[in-house]
């Protein structure tokens, strides 16, 4: 059987790798998968510990995030779709009225 | 396990059943009616949050603890934030009206996402597990991503909203992971759960308790705003429309501010040998530092703000500084009323700035609303009462939230006045930058080409209202002080254990 950690390890992995391309990246949508990246990341950390726990907790844990980012991504897209029809870019950097 | 174990009680959850039921209606409402009155959904709405401010009030009637499995918890926390969030939805609906009026909004969609996004904080301050911490935090945020941009053909307004959006998944995230990890370390979501196993130091992994707990850290230091993460706050605050800024940067804060209370003192605070400690030094010291970096970060940047939007950004920031003060204090009293002290007067101010503002937000910088005093005093003197309060000038709420806050945390935490000192030399600085705007208001001649803006009888009544709270809090606070002081402490909650 694999062991916890190499789950573990992998998950951290795959977070590190969105919270990454979340600071690298410049497209909105590559921006999006990123962090779609990282809640995969942390849903595999859960039914990890579901798993190894013998405890149900984080496997339903998993099912309300995954709901959450499902209507995250609706959100997120229709949003993304607004700024488009305003401004005909993808890119981060040219969203750049308010000024940081 | 038995279903009776699990204390299934509706009443626990009414105020949240309530408000999302009344914002489903709403959502009908506008798909039916053949013209979707604005006064009727703000009424409709208006009715929604007092029953559910009734409710709130009933639930004190409730036995304290846990309820569906621990999931929600009733303990004074949860109802002094509630209420509080309550009294911001309130305000919210009165001033919306002439929000959707002046730029000729929908109004529907609104009222509704404005009482889903109610439903999600209510349930953040309920929480007692952190699934739940979780997806109230997601429904406040998920309807305030949306509300920000709701000017939607408005450029900023799409940016501050995708923004908002990307930085508060990000923020999720991180959150989460912390939610995973401690999950993993206690073998249990249960706050009650979590704290026990800290208690009876059964941890599996404490290195990954201490690691879910600093991920968990930055999250809520996202979520309220807190340097260093608070960059995303003053271009949100900016682009979002002006009442939505009053909104999201009180309603959704004090929720926060509620569930990083309840899993942070409650849950996480069992300074006994071992693990426990470890984590108990760990958070209060990193909350103290986060704190004095806030305030100062938000005092100073806002000194040379020219917007008068971007100002109240960083004066929302410097707050979160001072309310993370009476964090060390292990109470929620502080806190609560230092938050709804803040609360009054933000949105207050917010209403005044949306009305000065004009349709559009074409008026926010400082300089446009040079000499109009005396022009419409209707506004501009509870403006000015409004910045007086947030600088903390005696007889007003804010006086009384930050005497509050500093003196508790003064008493209870001898190792941690610095604190205290930093705070007091803080809001020493952000005088000067509330009394720019009141001088430039009123001394400075007067800009040509204004026009006194029309007021609608609800944004009058928001703001009279928003006025008394202000000085009832600032000069009869006895009575809400006595009756929160009468809660137990938050660090006793008595929920039930976490059930498989």
């Amino acid at each position: 059987m694999v062991p916890l950690s190499w789950y573990l390890a992998l998950s951290a992995v795959l977070f590190t790798i969105g919270v990454v391309g979340v600071i690298v990246q410049r497209n909105v949508i590559v921006l999006f998968m990123c962090i779609e990246l990282m809640l995969n990341a942390v849903n595999l950390t859960l039914v990890a510990f579901s798993r190894f726990l013998g405890n149900a907790t984080g496997q339903l844990f998993v099912f309300i995030v995954m709901a959450v980012a499902a209507a995250e991504a609706a959100v997120g897209l229709a949003i993304i779709i607004s700024l488009f029809r305003n401004r005909e870019t993808l890119n981060v950097d040219e969203a750049d009225l308010l000024k940081l | 396990m038995q279903l009776d174990t699990l204390n299934l009680n509706y009443w626990a959850i009414a105020p949240e059943l309530i408000v999302s039921l009344v914002a489903v209606v709403l959502m009908l409402m506008d798909a039916f009616s053949r013209k979707g009155g604005r006064q009727a959904n703000a009424f409709v709405a208006l009715i929604g949050l007092i029953a559910a401010f009734v409710a709130v009030v009933r639930l004190g009637g409730l036995a304290a603890g846990g309820y569906f499995g621990g999931m929600v918890v009733i303990d004074p926390t949860r109802l002094f934030f509630a209420a509080i969030i309550l009294i911001v939805a309130i305000l919210a609906v009165l001033l919306a009206g002439q929000f959707l009026g002046d730029e000729g909004l929908p109004p529907g969609e609104f009222f509704s996402l404005l009482l889903f996004a109610t439903s999600g904080m209510l349930l953040l301050t309920a929480a007692g597990d952190l699934v739940t911490v979780f997806l109230g935090l997601e429904i406040a945020s998920i309807t305030t991503y949306i509300l920000a941009g709701y000017r939607r053909y408005d450029v900023r307004a799409n940016e501050s909203s995708l923004k908002y959006f990307l930085l508060g998944s990000f923020s999720t995230a991180f959150m989460l992971y912390g939610m995973a990890l401690t999950y993993g370390a206690t073998g249990t979501t249960n706050i009650e759960g979590i704290r026990q196993a800290i208690a009876s130091e059964s941890i599996n992994f404490p290195a990954l308790l201490l690691l879910g707990a600093a991920m968990m850290l930055v999250g809520f230091g996202f979520k309220i705003a807190s340097a260093p993460f608070h960059l995303w706050t003053p271009d949100v605050y900016e682009g979002a429309p002006t009442l939505v800024t009053g909104f999201m940067g009180t309603g959704p804060k004090v929720a926060v501010f509620a569930a990083f209370i309840r899993v942070f003192i409650g849950g996480f605070d069992v300074p006994i040998a071992g693990v426990g400690l470890q984590l108990h030094n760990g958070w209060i010291h990193a909350v103290a530092v986060i704190s004095v970096i806030t305030m100062t970060v938000g005092n100073i940047v806002a000194i040379s703000q020219k917007n008068i939007k971007r100002l109240l950004a960083y004066s929302s920031i410097a707050h979160a500084g001072y309310a993370l003060v009476g964090f060390v204090t292990g109470d929620f009293a502080p806190v609560a009323f230092y938050l709804l002290a803040y609360s009054i007067v933000s949105v207050g101010a917010f209403g005044v700035i949306q009305l000065l503002a004009r349709a559009g937000d074409q008026k926010t910088m400082i300089d446009d609303y040079a000499g109009i005093g005396f022009e419409a005093p209707a506004l501009t003197f509870p403006l000015a009462i409004f910045l007086l309060s947030l600088a903390g000038i005696p007889s007003t709420a804010g006086f009384i939230g930050k005497f509050y806050v500093f003196k508790s945390a003064w008493v209870t935490t001898p190792s941690l006045r610095y604190l205290v000192v930093a705070a007091v030399i803080n809001s020493i600085i952000s005088i000067y930058y509330y009394l720019y705007p009141i001088v430039v208001i009123f001394f400075r001649p007067l800009a040509p080409g204004f026009v006194r803006p029309r007021m609608q009888k609800a944004t009058a009544l928001a703001i009279i209202l928003t006025i008394i709270g202000t000085f009832y809090l600032g000069l009869l606070p006895n009575r809400l002080l006595k009756s929160m002081e009468k809660g137990q402490p938050a660090r006793i909650t008595a929920n039930q254990p976490g059930t498989k």
